[in-house]
């Protein structure tokens, strides 16, 4: 459904991406692993257009676009079928939760507002925010606030929900609430790309782990083959390193 | 002949001769205002975004704005203007005598180049007070640029802004009392015109003193209810 071919990314002389691919069906839900600086938020953020691949193509179903040379229009079209969720949030802050939810389907997707208003409470209940439609972000906590990004993406009912660590800004015990949400929506069948660092919630909930590193894709396969039984050496080195005491392999 | 240290006579009746020019300080400063903030805000963005030559150019513009006194902005704009008017006219064959122009046109022209960089810094300081990440979050839920700087972007800016741009309106409106060096019409002039009769000088600058006073304090508070209905979603409490 989704397909990634090659991508390049540098910025200056730093190539950060080296020639990505990436296969995601429908209903995949695929975790990208790997260590810091590896290029995984910039991955995602190409697919999003967020930045400008030097190289690369993207291809929606049928729709295709070279990642580098795409139009405004090309762009426009591209992000109506995807949802990006941010480490960091990034809700409106002058817009309330219900509005914050509301607004790419009433401008970005010309949705009624009766119908756009209706769908984003339903999205709000769903990640158990029935009680705070009217409420700004400042008034949330942090896992409410991501939880209000998620509803933001799912309402949209994209191809793809793009995530990029959506539990690293927040205190660890409000960590679960966001990651109970996003097993839930896999559940229903939404196609995820997430980036974490919450291998609990890849062996359970993936269908599919990438590791990444350099700006490579290093290893991919279903939970079980990462983390049993990882092939390649730069993998058994990272999963130690995060997994400590979990991990004996011989190298 | 009076003895008392104030004419209040003179007092009073100047206090509507000073009254009468503020329909001219007030056009003056609103239209001012109505050129600065489209040019001050889209010279801003030339700066967020480092717009090759145009960054390089507003940042020129601005220092030149700011390191001058305003009333050597007029002199030199009253005086390059006409030049300038005169070759253009000449060369379309235009028959119109430059320097009866009204005096109000310059004073649109000068005060407009004046405010307008001093809103560039207004804007760029405020517009780095919204993250980025909202600016990228509208685009990934499917909105184009236009769409997310109306929406999203502006309406926060503003409310950083609303306090220096109260700030800006108010030196603006002094600032008109400056025209009386090109002969406009207002506050100042009239009163001191009125003055120059009799040499009631002081009457006529606590004339102009409570008129200026009035004004600043009406434009003060307006723009006191407009940052608070702006503003709601920041201090709406749980
Ligand atoms: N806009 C940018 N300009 C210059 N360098 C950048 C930019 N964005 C990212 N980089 C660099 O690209 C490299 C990869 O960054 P990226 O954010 O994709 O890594 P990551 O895998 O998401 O890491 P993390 O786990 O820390 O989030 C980093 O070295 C970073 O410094
Ligand atoms: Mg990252």
């Amino acid at each position: 459904m989704l397909e990634i071919k090659n991508i390049h990314k540098s910025f200056g002389k730093n190539e950060i991406l080296k020639g990505v691919d990436l296969k995601i069906d429908k209903g995949d839900v695929v975790v990208i692993l790997g260590p810091s600086g590896s290029g995984k938020t910039t991955l995602l953020r190409c697919i999003n257009f967020l930045e400008r691949a030097d190289q690369g193509s993207a291809s929606f179903g049928e729709v295709t676009v070279d990642l580098k040379t795409a139009s405004k229009k090309e762009v426009l079209a591209i992000r109506k079928k995807t949802a990006f969720v941010f480490q960091n949030y990034s809700l409106f802050n002058n817009k309330t939760a219900l509005e914050n939810v509301a607004e790419g389907l009433i401008i970005g997707r010309k949705v009624l507002k009766h119908d756009a208003y209706e769908i984003s409470k339903k999205a709000l209940d769903k990640v158990g925010l029935s009680e705070k439609y009217d409420s700004y972000p400042i008034q949330l906590s942090g896992g409410q606030q991501q939880r209000v990004g998620i509803a933001r993406a799912v309402a949209l009912n994209p191809d793809i929900i793009l995530f990029d660590e959506p539990t690293s800004a927040l205190d660890p015990e409000l960590v679960g609430e966001v990651l109970q949400v996003m097993k839930e929506i896999a559940k229903e069948g939404t196609t995820m790309l997430v980036v974490t660092h919450e291998m609990g919630f890849a062996k359970d909930v993936a269908n599919k782990v990438i590791f990444m590193d350099g700006g490579n894709i290093v290893e991919e396969g279903t939970p079980h083959e990462i983390f049993i039984t990882p092939k390649e050496d730069r993998t058994r080195r990272f999963l130690r390193r995060v997994l400590p005491g979990e991990y004996d392999f011989e190298i | 002949m009076d003895s008392s240290f104030l004419n209040m006579e003179f007092l009073i009746d100047t206090f509507f001769v000073a009254l009468s020019g503020v329909p001219v300080a007030l056009l003056v400063t609103v239209v001012a205002m109505a050129i600065a903030l489209p040019v001050g805000f889209f010279l801003a963005l030339t700066r967020i975004n480092e717009i090759p030559v145009l960054n390089w150019f507003t940042k020129i513009y601005v220092s030149f704005v700011r390191g001058t006194p305003i009333i050597i902005q007029i002199f030199v704009l009253y005086s390059v203007i006409p030049l300038i008017l005169s070759g253009i006219f000449e060369k379309y064959h235009i028959d119109y005598p430059v320097y009866d122009i009204n005096p109000l046109w310059y004073a649109f022209i000068i005060f407009s180049f004046n405010t307008a960089a001093i809103l560039v810094e207004v804007f760029r300081s405020a517009l780095k007070t919204v993250s980025q990440g909202q600016l990228e979050a509208a685009y990934s839920v499917g909105l184009t640029s236009s769409q997310a700087y109306r929406r999203i972007i502006i309406p926060q800016m503003l409310v950083t802004a609303l306090p220096n741009l109260c700030t800006a309106t108010i030196n603006l409106i002094k600032a008109t009392s400056l025209g009386y060096a090109i002969s406009l019409q207002e506050i100042t002039l009239k009163a001191k015109v009125a003055a120059n009769v009799g040499y009631n000088y002081l009457e006529a600058y606590i004339d102009i003193f409570i008129v200026y006073m009035i004004l600043c304090m009406t434009v003060e508070y307006l723009f006191k209810l407009f940052e608070k209905r702006l503003s709601r979603y920041k201090y709406t409490t749980a």
